[in-house]
């Protein structure tokens, strides 16, 4: 008895008896009202339309090999506001994957990821590499001449791991050669089993932000209620959000290259914006150096808020090695872009 | 039998932990079995022979690129000989093409370049070209396409 009265109030002191759905409305802080601090909102949204818009896709495409590229063509050129759907799903994954590196800077830059709050950040840096292997898999769904070439150099990549590179690149080609039966397992990744994997990843982001509490900022002392002042904000942002991926839609409509050649390799391979600076990487660096420095950059990014701790804890100036750190890889991240459209 | 609460708690710990190996055991090799049904069988493709054409109508200094059932090769012929090679590119798989001016292999992906004997000298690739040894009967040349 004694144990469970002790228990009781170790849960009300922490509040995790509450009903979960206190923690979603929880009144929110100051801060929360501020421009900057709403960019986490804005990818659950575009993650939102891409589904919407993902799913009116699956109607008219086909994935295999013969029929794939026809199927996108006739989304784009035939069928009525095909191009436009297509427009809005793929300005959407742009937009989602632009606004998730704001909010990684801003988090970044703020260290908002400081105890207790890693498992946010990690939580977090997750669903950033699901989002990026969405992107891959959904390009590669085209299969015009760049795509395809484009899913056997990442595949290829893939499969230079150490033990675990081959079995993960038959697993992933379904076969040694990229062929029909690659093209419908990065189907079934696209809109099956990525797809619920982010929507679960992204609920469980949120209620562990919820759990954990929002980082303390300096300046924000209020709150204000998450319904309806902060629904509607978000609601607004959403509308506004909309009209412009409605205006970058019809301003720059989807375009389709060539389709892919099993015979000659694109005259450009380069990949999306978002994959722009990892491919420069590689092309400029040996090949086991620049996949290892790859990864160790991603498993340095995701453990970050355990080395800022523990820096920290030494006497570094945080704030100063943060926004030094931001700087550079952020001009890198340029550079290698800017390299890119050179080559 | 006189029962004590540690032998209960003990007993109810050792059922419930053999009860959760046993789950999660078979829920393992339930799971290593679907990964292994994803899992492609390995065909193994065996050693053949294939002919190619006769040298003569390969120009000198030239590569001519061919699809044996899939494997993309460039048969190239120099002062040296006709040599074949895999077009697949050492770094990344993508496929290389024979640059006359520069005498070099080419892969237009990361720029990864061979010379006209397969070494790689430029880029990321880590390693020569795949080379397919040439066999020639009369004038006819037959390429050996190894099992793999």
């Amino acid at each position: 008895m004694g144990a469970m009265g002790t228990e009781t109030a170790k849960q009300e002191q922490t509040g995790a008896g509450k009903p979960w759905i206190d923690y979603i409305q929880k009144d929110l802080p100051q801060h929360l009202d501020w421009w900057p601090y709403t960019l986490g909102a804005l990818p659950l949204t575009l993650f939102g339309l891409l589904v919407g818009t993902g799913l009116l896709l699956t109607f008219y495409y086909v994935p295999s090999p013969e029929q794939a590229y026809e199927s996108v063509d006739r989304i784009t050129n035939e069928i009525y506001l095909g191009w436009f759907v297509r427009g809005l799903h793929k300005t959407s994954v742009d937009l989602m994957i632009l606004f998730l590196f704001f909010h990684v800077i801003r988090v970044f830059i703020t260290r908002a990821y400081r105890s207790p709050g890693e498992l946010k950040w990690v939580s977090g840096s997750i669903v950033l590499f699901v989002t990026l292997a969405m992107g891959f898999t959904g390009y590669s769904l085209v299969f015009d001449n760049v795509s395809y070439w484009g899913m056997t150099v990442v595949t290829s990549m893939i499969g230079t791991l150490p033990v675990i590179g081959t079995p993960l690149l038959h697993l992933l080609r379904g076969g040694e050669e990229v062929s029909g039966g690659t093209l419908l397992r990065l189907y079934d990744l696209h809109t099956k089993l990525l797809p619920v994997l982010l929507g679960g990843l992204v609920i469980g982001h949120v209620v562990i932000v919820r759990l954990l509490g929002f980082a303390e900022v300096k300046g924000s002392h209020g709150f204000h209620p998450f319904y309806p002042q902060h629904t509607l904000k978000m609601g607004a942002i959403a509308a506004g959000l909309l009209l412009l991926i409605v205006n970058i839609a019809m301003i720059f409509p989807p375009l389709l290259g060539p389709p892919a050649n099993l015979q000659e390799v694109a005259s450009d391979v380069s990949p999306p914006w978002y994959f722009s600076a990892p491919f420069m990487w590689i092309t400029l660096l040996p090949s086991p150096l620049a996949l290892w420095s790859l990864l160790g950059f991603a498993g340095l990014f995701v453990v970050y808020p355990y080395l800022d701790r523990m820096l920290a804890e030494r006497g570094w100036p945080m704030e100063v090695v943060n926004a030094f750190v931001a700087t550079a890889v952020i001009c890198a991240i340029a550079g290698l872009m800017y390299l890119d459209t050179q080559m | 039998m006189a029962i004590v609460h540690d032998d209960i708690g003990r007993r109810r710990f050792l059922s419930q932990a053999v009860m959760g190996f046993g789950m999660l055991f078979g829920l393992g090799t339930l799971g290593f079995r679907f990964l292994q049904f994803l899992l492609p069988t390995r065909l193994e493709r065996e050693a053949e022979t294939v002919l190619i054409g006769s040298e003569s109508r390969i120009p000198l200094g030239e590569a001519v690129p061919m699809d044996l059932g899939g494997r993309k090769i460039l048969v190239l012929k120099t002062e040296d000989g006709v040599a074949a090679f895999s077009r697949r590119c050492t770094d990344l798989g993508c496929l290389v093409s024979w640059n006359k001016e520069r005498a070099q292999f080419i892969c237009p992906c990361h720029q990864g370049t061979f010379d006209r004997t397969g070494l790689n000298i430029a880029g990321p690739p880590p390693r020569p070209l795949d080379r397919l040894p040439i066999v020639k009967r009369g004038e006819q040349l037959y390429v050996n396409i190894q099992a793999t």
